[in-house]
Formats: C-alpha cells, sequence, structure tokens
C-alpha cells in the first residue's frame, strides 16, 4: 500500500517536472524588433543610426527663431503679448528658469548630442567601409548641438564617451566653458580628416562644414589665428556667393531654387511632405519656424499665412541702405507689399515692446507651395545654417581682429558687399571690424545669429533693450533641469 | 405461489373490501429551481416497500396503505415526509439541505465555504444576475458587492464598464484581473453572456496572493453554468424586449432665449449685435430631441442542462439586438454567443471537463465622447440654425468643431466585429485518497475586425472634422492567450479535529498578439459601399499600412496551506513566485507571500449559539500583492523610435531608426501591501447576516509613464519618451458593511433585503522625481485640471477658488488683480479667491477644488416573493464625489445651459452665474464653478414578475413560465446638471470630467422565462 503511494506520487512528481517550465520560458525578445543589444552589428545600423541623429538637425529651428528674437533684429510678436509667453519673455528680456521654449531648446540639443553619442558609444562594434566617413559625420554632428548648447547655457554636462545614463544627472557636473570647447574642437578635429569634401549625398556633412564650424567655434573664443586658418580655408574650398553667375539673382537667395546651391557649406533640410502636429514640433520634417514667422491672416500673391512672430524691428528695417538688395531679399514691408497686389493680412499682437512693426522676416516666411498636415508646421525651406557669406565674414573678422590680415579680410567684406550690390569700401583696422560687424548684421539678419554675435563681441548690453551684463549672456538653466540633478547643477549667475 | 396467491387475495380485499391500499404515483422536484430530481428515494415508512424517481422525477408505488407515511430522501436535501390522506399524487417538491454557510466559495485554485473562509469575499450569484438581467455582466456587481464600484465608460451600446475594487490604488492599470473559469480572462465582460454565468466572486483582499504579481487590482472569479447531475434536460428559453430613452435631456436656451443672451453678450463686449431682426429667427430646433431616439434592445437566450449519474452538460446560445439612445442606425451592438460546458466522471477517481464559448459581436458606433462628440455638437449647436443645415458656412460663427450633429451622424460609418472563442478543459485525478492532481488549459482567441470610412465632406470652412478627400481605414487584429495550470491538492486530516488543505503548483500564462492596419483614399463614389483597400484609387502620402506584434509570458509558482483545528481556528499561509517577460533583468522574479486567520467564535463553548446569534466569525488577512501591468519591455531599449531626415537632391524623406523610450532596467512591478480586518455575524436563526470589514491597501512603486526627466537623455527626441519609473505610493483605506436580511414568512410570503456600504479615504503618500503629475483636460488649450501630488486624493481637481460675483467696480478694486488670468475683471465677473496672498489672482492661485472619489458608496437591494408574484429593486449611491462640467464648449455663439438666464445684469442681479460677454473674461478658466457635486442616488432596477400555476402548465408540457416587466435606470436623484453623473473616462488622473458622456439608456423591459 505505501509502495504504491510512493510510486504515485513519484510518477506525479515527475510529470510535475516534465510540463513544468523554467524561467527561461520569459525570456523572450520583443518580436520582429531591434534592440540595443543587438544594433550596431551591421553597416546598415550605423547608416540608420546616422540619420537619427541628423533628424534632431530638423529640432534646431527653435535655436534660430528664438535667437533672433532674444535679438535687436525683431519682435516676439504672435497673437497677442502673451502668445507663446516664453518667447515673449525672452523678447524683453525677463525670462527666467521657467521657460518651456527655452526648456526646448536644452531638450532639442540635448536630444542631437544623445542620438550622435549612441553611435560613437558603439563605434567600434564592428568595421566597415565608409565607417570612417559616417563617424565623422556624428562627430560633427554632436559638435553642432553641442556648439549651440554652449552658445544658450554656457557651461553644460558632458560626457565624450557615450549618453548620458540615468542617475548622471546628479553626478556629472556641468563642465566648464572651456572644457565644452576643447570636446566640441575634439570631435570636430577628429571628424575633419576623415569628412569628404564633397556631400556623400545632399544634406550631408562635408569636410568644409566641420572645418567652417571649427573656425566658428575659435572664433567664439576669439581664437583669430585658428579660426582664420580653418575659414581660409573653407573660402578657398570652391564655394561661391550665390547671384554671382549671371544665371542666379541674389534676391532668390532664400527660395527653393537656391537651396545646397554653391553657397552652401551647411544647410539643414527640411520638406513638406509629411504632416506634423503641434503636439511634437521636433517631430515636423519641415521648418516649423517659417510657419511661425508668416503673415497672420495673409491671403494673396507667392506667400502663405503663418502665425506672424519674429518681426523685424523698424531700427533693423532702416539699417539697410535704400541701395542694400538683400534689404528687399531679408524683410517683407506688409504694407507695402499689400498695397502693391492686393493681398489682406491681419495684424496680431500690438504691444508698442514685443508686437507688430509691418516687416516679417521674408527669408524665412511661408511661399506658397505643396505640404501636407498642418501647413504651419510643414513648410520646406532649408535652413542656411552655415552659408559662405558668413564663412567670408567670420574669416574677415578673424583676421581683422587678429590683426593678421586686413586686406584680405577687407577683399572677403567687399565680395560680400558687392554681391548686396553695394560698392566696395576702402577701411581698415577698428573701421574695419565696425563694418565687417555691420555686414554680419545686414547679411544674416533673420537668421538666427545676431544674438551670440552681439555677446560674443560684448555689445549686447548695449544694442539690445533690457539685456542685464552678467546675466543674459546666456540663458537659464531650465529649473526642471536644475531640480532634476538634485544641487548637482547650479543655476547661471544672477537668474 | 401461495403467496402469491394470498398477496392477491389480500390486495383484492383491500380494494374492493376496505379500500386500504392503493396504488399511487407523483412527482418530486427541487423546491428553489422547480427542476424534476431524478434517483430520489420514496419509502412507505416502516415498510421496506420503495421505489426512486424516473429521469423526470416521476414514481410509481403499488398497493400502499391509505393513511401511510410517505418518505422521500435525496442527498443534499432536506428528508419529507407526508402522511396519506387518501390521495393517490403526491407532487412533491423537496428543500435543499445546505445552509449559506457553507456555500463553496472559489478562491483560486481551490474553494473554501463561506463559513471557514479568512478574506473578504464577495459574490453575486446567478439569481441577482437573473434579476438584473443585465447587457453587460459588470453591470450586476453594482450596488450589490461592498468595495466594488462600476463605472461604465459610456451609455454607448457596447461600452465596457471600469471596474474598481476598493478604490484607484495606481495611476496605470486599476482593472481587477479577471478570471472566466480559472483562466486568465483578458476580453471585455461584454463578451459574456450574463445568462451563462453562475457565480462572481471578487476577491478584495490579500486572500488573492495566490495570483500573485496579477492580483493586487483585486481579482474577479466567474464561474460559468453547468447541468446538475442526475436530471433530466431542462430546456430554458429565455426572451425579453425593451425599450429605451434618454433619462434626461439638458436644459438649454431655446431660440428666443438664445438670441438674447447672443446679443447681450456682444452687447456686454460693446460689439454690434448679430441678431438685430429678430423676425429672421425662423428656426428653433431642439437639437437633443433631433439626436435622442427611442430604440428597442431584444435578448433571446436558449439554454438546455442536465445531467447523468456522472455527466452533466450545458449548452446554450443566445441573441443580443441592442440600438443606441443616439442614432440607433449608426450606434448599435450585436452579440451572439454560443457556449458548451461538459463534466464527467471518468472513474471515481478522474474527473474530466470541458467548457467552450464562442462570441461574436459586431457594433457600430458614433463619436461619442468627448469635444466632437454628437452630444457635445447638439449641446453647443445653435437653435437657430435649421436641422437640415449640413454646412454651417453662412450662419453665426462656431468655432472650427461645433458641427451638425446629424450631418455628423450622417457622415459616419464604421463596423466593428469582433469573434472570440475562449474556453477551458480540466483533469482532476484523485490519484491517491485525499491527494487531487488538477491540470486545466484556459484560451481565449479572439479577432477584431474594424472598418472606418470617411467620407469627403464639408461641414462648414474651417471645421476640423471636414474631410478634402475620403479614406478607409482597416484594421484587423488576433489575440490569443493561453493559461495552463497544474497544481496538486492534499486534504486531509490528522489527530481528528486538524483540518489541512495544502496546494502546491505552478501556472503559465502566454499572451500573443498581431494586428495589421490600412488606410487607403480614393473610395470610389464616397461611399461606405465601397470603402475597401482594393477598390480605393488614392495615391500619395496617405495609403499607409502598419503593423504590430506582441507577446507576454508569465510563468508563476504557488503554494497555499490551510489549517483549521476544532472548527474554529482557522489559518492560512500563500506564496506565489512569479517571473514574466515584462521584468527586467534586474528585477527578475518575485515573490507575494500572504496570510489569513480567522475565529469562529460561535464554536467556542464559552460563547457558543443562542436564538439570537447563531455564528460568528472574526477574520483577518494580511499580504502582497502585485500589477503587473506595467507595459511589455519597458527595461529594454527598442529601436523604435523616429528617425526622418531629408537627404539627396531630390530632397526626400530618409527613414532610419532611433532609440524609442528610454529603457528603465530597473523597472519591476507594483506592489500593494494589504489589510483586512473582518467579521461575519449571522443572527436571528440566520435570517439576518452581517459582514463587516477595515481594509487598508498601500500600493508602493507605481509605475508613472514618461515620468519627467532630464533632457540630457534625450527624451524629447522624435519617437522616444521619457522612461517609466516606479516612482509614487497610494493609499486606499475604508471600511466595509453589507447587511442582509431574507426571510420566509411562510409559504406565500417571503423577502430579502439588502444593504451594504462602502468608504474610500484616498491619498497620494509619495511621488518620487516630481512635485506632481498632471493630466485630463478641461475646455481647450487650458491648463491640465487634474493632478496626483502628495497628501491629496489621486487625481483631484486643481484650479481656482471661487467667491462669489463681483457686484460693482468698487468690489473689483478692492480686490487683488485679476489681469494676469488674461483679462482685466468687471462687474458680473467671477471673483476668485487669492490663494496664496501674493495680492494678485494668477494661475499660481490654483489649489483643491475636488476630487471624484466617492466618499461613500451604497447599495440597497429588496426583493418580495408572494404566492406567484415577485418583486425586487435594486439601487446604489455614491456621495461625495465631485464631477466637473465640461460639455459647454468655450466660444461665443454656441449655444448654453439655461442656468445662464440667472446671468448678473446689474448689482445683485446674482452671486452664482457671472454675467455673459463676448469679450475676454476669465470666466472661462477651470475653477469651482464648473465642479458640481457628482453624488447620486441610482434606481438601478425595478422589477416585477408573475409566474404561472405549474399545475395549469403541466398539462402543456411545461415546468415554468415566469413574465415579468422591468425598469433600469428607472430614475437618478441628483444635483448634477450633466446627463449623467457616473460619466468619467475612468482614468485615475483626468477621470470625473463630463465632456459631453453618452448617458445610460433608461430601459423599459417586458420578459418571458419559460423552461419545460
Amino acid at each position: 500500500m505505501m509502495n504504491t503511494f510512493y510510486n504515485k506520487c513519484t510518477l506525479i512528481l515527475i510529470a510535475f517536472a516534465l510540463v513544468s517550465c523554467s524561467d527561461d520560458f520569459v525570456d523572450v525578445d520583443p518580436p520582429f524588433q531591434l534592440t540595443s543589444e543587438t544594433f550596431f552589428e551591421t553597416e546598415d545600423d550605423f547608416r540608420n543610426a546616422l540619420v537619427g541623429a541628423y533628424d534632431l538637425l530638423q529640432a534646431t529651428y527653435i535655436n534660430v527663431i528664438l535667437g533672433e528674437i532674444a535679438s535687436d533684429n525683431a519682435n516676439a510678436g504672435g497673437e497677442s503679448a502673451t502668445d507663446v509667453v516664453g518667447w515673449q519673455q525672452v523678447d524683453r528680456m525677463i525670462h527666467t528658469p521657467v521657460n518651456d521654449d527655452i526648456d526646448n531648446v536644452w531638450d532639442f540639443n540635448f536630444a542631437g548630442v544623445y542620438r550622435a553619442s549612441y553611435i560613437i558609444e558603439n563605434k567600434d562594434k564592428i568595421d566597415f567601409d565608409g565607417k570612417e566617413q559616417i563617424i565623422a559625420e556624428v562627430r560633427f554632428l554632436r559638435a553642432y548641438f553641442n556648439f549651440e548648447l554652449v552658445k544658450w547655457f554656457g557651461p553644460i554636462p558632458i560626457k565624450p564617451e557615450g549618453r548620458f545614463e540615468l542617475g548622471e544627472e546628479t553626478s556629472i557636473p556641468r563642465a566648464s566653458v572651456e572644457d565644452v570647447y576643447a570636446y566640441i574642437e575634439n570631435d570636430l578635429n577628429l571628424a575633419i580628416p576623415n569628412l569628404s569634401p564633397q556631400a556623400v549625398e545632399v544634406g550631408r556633412a562635408t569636410k568644409a562644414s566641420a572645418q567652417a564650424l571649427l573656425g566658428k567655434v575659435h572664433l567664439f573664443q576669439d581664437e583669430f589665428g585658428l579660426a582664420a586658418a580653418q575659414l581660409n580655408e573653407v573660402v578657398n574650398s570652391g564655394f561661391r556667393l550665390y547671384g554671382t553667375v549671371p544665371e542666379e539673382d541674389v534676391l532668390n537667395l532664400f527660395e527653393y531654387e537656391a537651396e545646397n546651391s554653391a553657397e552652401a557649406v551647411f544647410e539643414i533640410q527640411y520638406t513638406g511632405t509629411e504632416g506634423a502636429g503641434f503636439d511634437c514640433l521636433q517631430c515636423s520634417e519641415g521648418n516649423v519656424m517659417v510657419g511661425f514667422s508668416g503673415v497672420r491672416g495673409y491671403d494673396g500673391p507667392l506667400y502663405e499665412s503663418g502665425f506672424g512672430f519674429n518681426l523685424p524691428t523698424q531700427e533693423m528695417f532702416d539699417a539697410f541702405e535704400t541701395s542694400d538688395l538683400r534689404k528687399e531679399l531679408s524683410i517683407l514691408d506688409i504694407e507695402a507689399w499689400a498695397a502693391d497686389t492686393g493681398a489682406i493680412f491681419v495684424i496680431g499682437n500690438q504691444d508698442p515692446q514685443t508686437g507688430h512693426t509691418g516687416y516679417y522676416n521674408r527669408k524665412y516666411i511661408p511661399r506658397q507651395n505643396e505640404n501636407l498636415g498642418d501647413a504651419n508646421l510643414t513648410q520646406p525651406n532649408n535652413y542656411r545654417a552655415i552659408r559662405f557669406a558668413d564663412v567670408l565674414l567670420m574669416a574677415a573678422e578673424a583676421l581683422n581682429r587678429g590683426s593678421i590680415n586686413d586686406v584680405l579680410a577687407l577683399d572677403y567684406v567687399n565680395q560680400v558687399r558687392n554681391r548686396a550690390g553695394l560698392p566696395d569700401i576702402n577701411v581698415s583696422g577698428s573701421q574695419l571690424t565696425d563694418e565687417i560687424y555691420r555686414q554680419r548684421r545686414l547679411e544674416l539678419v533673420g537668421e538666427g545669429h545676431r544674438f551670440f554675435d552681439l555677446v560674443r563681441t560684448g555689445r549686447a548690453a548695449q544694442q539690445i533693450e533690457g539685456f542685464t551684463a552678467g546675466k543674459n549672456e546666456v540663458f537659464p538653466i531650465p529649473l526642471e533641469e536644475i531640480q532634476f540633478s538634485q544641487g548637482n547643477w547650479e543655476q547661471n549667475p544672477n537668474y | 405461489m401461495i403467496k402469491n396467491f394470498l398477496l392477491t387475495t389480500f390486495c383484492f380485499f383491500s380494494l374492493c373490501v376496505f379500500s386500504q391500499v392503493r396504488d399511487i404515483e407523483g412527482s418530486v422536484a427541487d423546491k428553489e429551481s422547480g427542476m424534476p430530481l431524478l434517483g430520489v428515494n420514496v419509502i412507505v415508512e416502516g415498510t421496506s416497500q420503495g421505489t426512486t424517481t424516473d429521469f423526470d422525477g416521476n414514481f410509481i408505488l403499488p398497493s400502499v396503505q391509505e393513511d401511510a407515511t410517505l418518505v422521500f430522501s435525496y442527498l443534499g436535501f432536506k428528508t419529507l415526509k407526508i402522511k396519506g390522506a387518501g390521495q393517490t399524487q403526491f407532487d412533491v417538491k423537496l428543500e435543499s439541505d445546505t445552509e449559506a454557510l457553507d456555500d463553496v466559495v472559489v478562491i483560486g485554485y481551490g474553494s473554501s465555504s463561506k463559513r471557514k473562509i479568512t478574506g473578504s469575499v464577495s459574490t453575486v450569484n446567478s439569481q441577482s444576475i437573473q434579476d438584473l438581467e443585465p447587457i453587460n455582466a459588470a453591470t450586476a456587481l453594482q450596488g450589490t458587492s461592498a468595495g466594488v464600484s462600476v463605472t461604465p465608460q459610456s451609455g454607448a451600446p457596447g461600452a465596457e464598464s471600469n471596474i474598481r475594487i476598493r478604490g484607484v490604488s495606481t495611476n496605470g492599470n486599476s482593472s481587477p484581473l479577471i478570471i472566466l473559469n480559472g483562466a486568465q480572462y483578458d476580453g471585455g465582460l461584454n463578451s459574456i453572456n450574463p445568462q451563462d454565468i453562475e457565480s462572481i466572486t471578487i476577491l478584495k483582499d490579500a486572500q488573492a496572493a495566490i495570483y500573485g504579481s496579477i492580483g493586487a487590482n483585486g481579482v474577479v472569479l466567474i464561474e460559468t453554468k453547468r447541468g446538475e447531475r442526475n436530471q433530466s434536460a431542462v430546456v430554458s428559453y429565455n426572451t425579453y424586449v425593451g425599450l429605451q430613452e434618454t433619462t434626461r435631456e439638458l436644459s438649454l436656451l431655446n431660440a428666443n432665449e438664445y438670441v438674447l443672451l447672443t446679443n447681450e453678450k456682444y452687447a456686454n463686449a460693446g460689439l454690434d449685435l448679430p441678431y438685430t431682426n429678430l423676425s429672421q429667427i425662423n428656426n428653433n430646433t431642439d437639437w437633443q430631441g433631433q439626436v435622442f431616439e427611442t430604440p428597442t434592445v431584444i435578448s433571446n437566450n436558449v439554454s438546455i442542462r442536465g445531467g447523468s449519474e456522472n455527466t452533466d452538460y450545458s449548452f446554450s446560445a443566445s441573441h443580443l439586438d441592442q440600438g443606441g439612445i443616439v442614432a440607433p442606425d449608426k450606434s448599435n451592438f450585436k452579440r451572439t454567443t454560443a457556449s458548451i460546458s461538459l463534466n464527467t466522471d471518468v472513474r471515481d477517481f478522474l474527473n474530466v471537463s470541458a467548457n467552450v464559448f464562442f462570441t461574436n459581436n459586431r457594433s457600430q458606433g458614433i463619436n461619442s465622447f468627448g469635444l466632437g462628440s454628437v452630444l457635445f455638437n447638439a449641446i453647443n449647436i445653435a437653435p437657430v440654425i435649421s436641422r437640415n443645415q449640413n454646412n454651417l458656412d453662412g450662419t453665426i460663427d462656431l468655432g472650427n468643431e461645433v458641427v451638425n450633429p446629424l450631418a455628423q451622424i450622417n457622415n459616419t460609418f464604421n463596423d466593428f466585429e469582433s469573434n472570440r472563442l475562449s474556453g477551458s478543459f480540466k483533469a482532476e485525478l484523485e490519484y491517491v485518497k485525499d491527494f487531487k492532481l488538477t491540470a486545466r488549459y484556459g484560451f481565449n482567441s479572439s479577432k477584431l475586425n474594424n472598418r472606418e470610412f470617411f467620407p469627403e465632406f464639408n461641414f462648414g470652412n474651417g471645421k476640423v472634422f471636414n474631410r478634402p478627400f475620403n479614406q478607409v481605414n482597416l484594421n484587423q487584429q488576433d489575440f490569443y492567450d493561453y493559461t495552463f495550470d497544474l497544481f496538486n491538492t492534499i486534504e486531509k486530516t490528522f489527530f481528528d479535529d486538524l483540518d489541512v488543505n495544502f496546494t502546491l503548483g505552478t501556472t503559465v500564462f502566454r499572451a500573443h498578439g498581431e494586428g495589421l492596419f490600412a488606410s487607403r483614399t480614393g473610395v470610389p463614389r464616397n461611399s461606405f459601399q465601397f470603402a475597401d483597400l482594393d477598390t480605393a484609387i488614392g495615391v500619395g502620402d496617405n495609403q499607409t499600412n502598419g503593423s504590430f506584434v506582441s507577446e507576454f509570458r508569465r510563468l508563476s509558482y504557488f503554494s497555499r496551506v490551510e489549517f483549521s483545528y476544532l472548527d474554529r481556528y482557522l489559518l492560512s499561509g500563500i506564496i506565489r513566485r512569479d517571473t514574466s517577460s515584462n521584468f527586467g533583468p534586474n528585477n527578475a522574479s518575485a515573490w507575494f507571500p500572504s496570510v489569513t486567520a480567522g475565529w469562529i467564535m460561535t464554536e467556542e463553548d464559552f460563547i457558543g449559539t443562542s436564538d439570537f446569534i447563531n455564528f460568528a466569525k472574526l477574520r483577518g488577512s494580511y499580504g502582497q500583492l502585485g500589477n503587473d501591468q506595467i507595459g511589455n519591455f519597458l527595461f529594454l531599449s527598442r529601436l523604435n523610435g523616429e528617425a526622418t531626415y531629408v537627404f539627396g537632391e531630390d530632397q526626400s524623406l530618409t527613414e532610419g531608426q532611433a532609440l524609442g523610450p528610454l529603457a528603465n532596467p530597473n523597472v519591476k512591478w507594483e506592489i500593494s501591501t494589504k489589510l483586512d480586518l473582518g467579521l461575519d455575524l449571522e443572527f436571528l436563526n440566520r435570517d439576518l447576516r452581517v459582514t463587516f470589514d477595515y481594509y487598508r491597501n498601500e500600493r508602493e512603486d507605481l509605475l508613472i509613464p514618461s515620468i519627467p526627466t532630464s533632457g540630457i537623455f534625450g527624451t524629447s527626441a522624435p519617437g522616444s519618451l521619457a522612461p517609466t519609473i516606479n516612482a509614487g505610493t497610494v493609499v486606499n483605506k475604508g471600511i466595509e458593511l453589507s447587511l442582509n436580511y431574507s426571510k420566509e414568512v411562510n409559504d406565500d410570503f417571503s423577502f430579502s433585503v439588502n444593504y451594504n456600504l462602502s468608504t474610500v479615504d484616498n491619498e497620494v503618500t509619495q511621488i518620487n522625481g516630481a512635485p506632481f503629475l498632471e493630466g485630463g483636460q478641461f475646455s481647450v488649450g487650458q491648463l491640465p485640471p487634474s493632478r496626483m501630488e502628495v497628501g491629496l486624493p489621486i487625481g483631484y481637481f486643481y484650479g481656482l477658488k471661487t467667491d462669489g460675483i463681483f457686484q460693482s467696480q468698487a468690489e473689483v478694486e478692492a480686490h487683488p488683480s485679476q489681469a494676469l488670468l488674461g483679462a482685466t475683471a468687471r462687474p458680473g465677473d467671477i471673483r476668485f479667491v487669492d490663494v496664496n496672498g501674493d495680492g494678485a489672482i494668477t494661475q499660481d492661485d490654483r489649489t483643491y477644488i475636488g476630487d471624484p472619489i466617492p466618499d461613500v458608496t451604497m447599495g440597497f437591494n429588496l426583493s418580495f416573493n408572494y404566492k406567484n408574484f415577485d418583486f425586487s429593486a435594486y439601487s446604489f449611491a455614491n456621495l461625495g464625489s465631485e464631477i466637473v462640467r465640461n460639455f459647454e464648449r468655450d466660444q461665443v455663439n454656441v449655444n448654453m445651459l439655461s442656468r445662464r438666464l440667472d446671468r448678473w445684469t446689474g448689482p445683485g442681479t446674482s452671486t452664482t452665474e457671472p454675467r455673459v460677454s463676448a469679450g475676454a473674461t476669465a470666466n472661462k478658466l477651470f475653477s469651482d464653478y464648473f465642479v458640481e457635486d457628482g453624488s447620486f442616488l441610482r434606481i438601478q432596477t425595478i422589477s416585477f414578475g408573475y409566474s404561472l400555476p405549474t399545475e395549469a402548465l403541466k398539462t402543456v408540457g411545461l415546468t415554468s413560465v415566469k413574465i415579468y416587466a422591468k425598469v433600469d435606470n428607472a430614475f437618478t436623484f441628483t444635483e448634477y446638471s450633466g446627463y449623467d453623473p457616473t460619466a468619467s473616462t475612468g482614468a485615475p488622473i483626468g477621470g470625473g470630467i463630463d465632456l459631453g458622456f453618452y448617458p445610460l439608456p433608461r430601459t423599459y423591459t417586458l420578459g418571458l422565462n419559460v423552461k419545460l
């Protein structure tokens, strides 16, 4: 009897053992999905990840429009004095650490750094022909995003070897501006030798892109010799100002036909073929800045309507000589235009400090085109991030301010003047410096450079209304970031 | 031979001379169900003469003494003795012998009895389900079980209900685990025919720890009906027809009132009046009257159940067809079910059972929730617009969302169909006496097909519902899961008085899903008739396809040991270990322990039972459970982000790959620590039964999805998302009380009364990494109205506090400026309280202004039986909840609630209703002006039935016939001004906000139940 009992129990136990699973049963991979563990095992993985890093460039529209609003070039505009309140505050220079839009600058650019670092972290996983070019582009992109971050925020946390990991916000400090620049320069110096002089395909970074960026990075540190060396190489790399050959018209410089032209040193690519929504502006494949800069309630020829932000000031408009072709190129005088063409438009924000001026940023307002989804978010205008005119002026500035070669500097400046329909001038020394500064403003208005040019040359406090020296040179670290860091990151001075 | 002769002679004498003996016949049936009983022993007392009843419960006994006493005995029934008084026909009914205390209670991987159960359990039996006859079985839990809250997601036909047990404990998924015939069931209760349900048992406390990581939200165990052994086939046919209507139409302005108030709005803003010539107002459209209809609901249900000595079986089939009270042609639900259940004893030691059901659901739906729903449009569209004006161009501007609801209905085309096959197969082997091995395989297989068509249509310039081109969307989804259980039970008594029940087992669960999606434009003739991928001829970017695959697995081991000493000291311990594909390597396995104990005091000699108190049990439970509904593979970095850029001469989109949501390798289950102390009492000859519970549930490691995280982790990149982190704690505590009194006054009259009450005190006690979480939506473009914050109930309403209406400019000036809210206050505007005392009214003055969690919920249910009549009434109440009125579009020209007629028009005219104005005011901002008391008492069901006399039925071969009339959702007593105070998305953060809820219909039903 007892025997049978044990026999039966043994049988049951065996049965249990046979049908029981081990913990391996739950060890499954997400079906048909790539995971981080199995990524970067083929050449395509690297190429595909590179697309992801480029993707974030499109989100830098925010740097451009907000940089422009921060400067003395433009008013915030919009529907009312509280429309996109973060921009309005920046225009008045009353922004605080609580500002969603400044937070977006932080988040979007760090997202770019993160995606680039993800590739760099895995760069040694496999080898294949052409990997150096890809890694070099990645380094260029990371430098681009980091340069934006250091311009906006000063000291930032850095981790050259790879991605930040959860928890490191409380341990990795904000590196000094010098260290951040060293990191950026290192990425660019590693990138330049491996980058192809000709873009692998239109839209991708070239050797000159990285050299121009490196030159700019040096210029921002007043390292004029190093800047001039890099920028001169770019000047001699075969670029050409648009409109200097008969079949081109300088007035078309910001039209589609001049995208990725001979003037383009590095251009951020946008398209209108995919829709977008307000819940993820950084996801748009279009240039969000453009719709936001459009004329409110516009109905007329050539342009499309938009949200009426980023309005050039009267003072900006008046800074152009009448004969300067760039006046028409850069600024749309809506009242004159409406009188000529019968176009109609609506005036939004009428606040004297941030509101309607009658002028629009003609370089980046929507042209009539076929775009999908919310038309205001999907404009295809490429952002001319680094163009040859900018390179010429930066080179001139380095040569002049570094007392290296005023003659060459003057030549570069005159190239830019001539293209704008202005005659040569002949000045040198500090007069030339002033002319370079003036030409930088006139040439690059509406492109997001002015604020940072004023800051790096120490002219911001005198030019920008409300600018507090010792404070507004950089923007505040978003309050939530300060909180996340649990005391690891200190706020920028006086915020 | 001689014996026979004598007997015959004796009989002859008996019959002819004394009439002392005669043949008798009769039938035996179950008193409760009326079902005939097979195998009942019928014995003439004091003799060896006797027989047993046949398959139809009939018996014949020849030559029985006229005054003999017949004894009817049957296992499980009270023995009945009847003394003959000359009749030859004996139709008797036997009464069940089981005490309610011995009722079997399923507790997961086994069962217990009401007497010995030590956890907190509510049960709803088939009687309640039959009384209520709900379309969705979840409704039967409402008001019948303490601590269980059921809120329909919508009154639209086919809508599911949110079931919450003992409050909301998580910002994530709060739905309880549903176990159908032992297997995990993730389909909606809508797919189950309520008339197939035998019982619903709810495990509310740590006793559910046997379900480990899936039990934290409570467990709902559903058992379906089986046939009865030793019973000939009983065929039941139940049918009803109901007429449905809305319980309420909101009181809105008519055309004249609308014109008056709209003009006043413009006048108050200093603008030209829109209506100057009142004679031009041609329409006075009652839009609610236009969209509400009174459709039918029809149900047919057939079942055949019975059994032999070793086998029982059940077959059933049903069909339900319900129209919606809004646009029944476009909003309806059809359910067809078929089920089969077999249970047989193959040998003394081996029982095998199978249980399978099939459900086909078909439904069509209209936009029935939120901004843009049909009812939202009916509330907000101006009454001066004609019902026939499909394109609103040329009428007054109602903003971009409000369109003609009738045009919206006409342009709604969809068809949803689901086919589900669910079932379980079970074998129980008693391989040694008291040692039982159970193997069970349960499965759910469902296939969903959706087809939607959006015709090209223009509702008016700029309307968000405009479709410049038509589009057809198709999707097909297949889901399959199985639960395999293998467990061993040992039930043995030691030392005479120590009963031990030991269970040890394992469960394997796997769920797999796949789906395909596609959209096409260019549907020929702009017609649903041709809305297919193949026939559509559109080109371009809107021709999209997609797919998904999901996979989930769980492996569990569990054990439970129960001791009962001297039938009075009860103790049990449960432990379960889970591993799951949702758990990352850092938290691979989870252990869930619990203990329960009970003391049946009335078994003690020093207490004992009396006429007054019959039973008293003190019980308690404490333990941990988990919630593993945390999302799949959150611990793993996946390349499912968005990587799209523009490359090449032709500026074409190039797709790449990027990281998706940030992984959290430490992600783990939520942990719920549950304490329950309870008391079960029976008084007055067991007529009064009282249950009391105190509970405290602490849910730790709440999973907070997309928790705010530093930007350096790249979470703002397209397709990325901040990680899900275990970062919060919520405590729910309260009491539950249930009172049952049932009394059989005499053979003709019996009644029962049930009252239950439960309280929930909800408090968030911890959130790491964020000061609060926000959610919900109020109006358009306003800040989120709901928050989860330490020290307050989860999902409380966060808004401005009001303090009446400014009566004069002097009052405005005496008050802190409200200009920073966006508009300078004027007399007639709402006065907000400067909560933070900084001398200005801003959004920083927002504060707690209510929460959607009721403090007290109650149920009160009554039933009477008098002779052949029966009556039952079910009701329930929620007290102390708030609800946000959010169905009024904030646009100048929309229609308004009639309450706005009492607006402020000058000093002293109103202290509650602000002025109307077309200009900017802060009155529209989320404040307690929009928060109303959501308390209510609802008479859920009133039913009145009449059963035809059985004697008469017998002649036509029927066992029983009952006809009844019933009203569902009969009346709701509430102060709330919207359609329905139960309106809620059910979202933990953002619930209790009424965006134009599709109200539950009131239904008048006539029904017929026939048994043969």
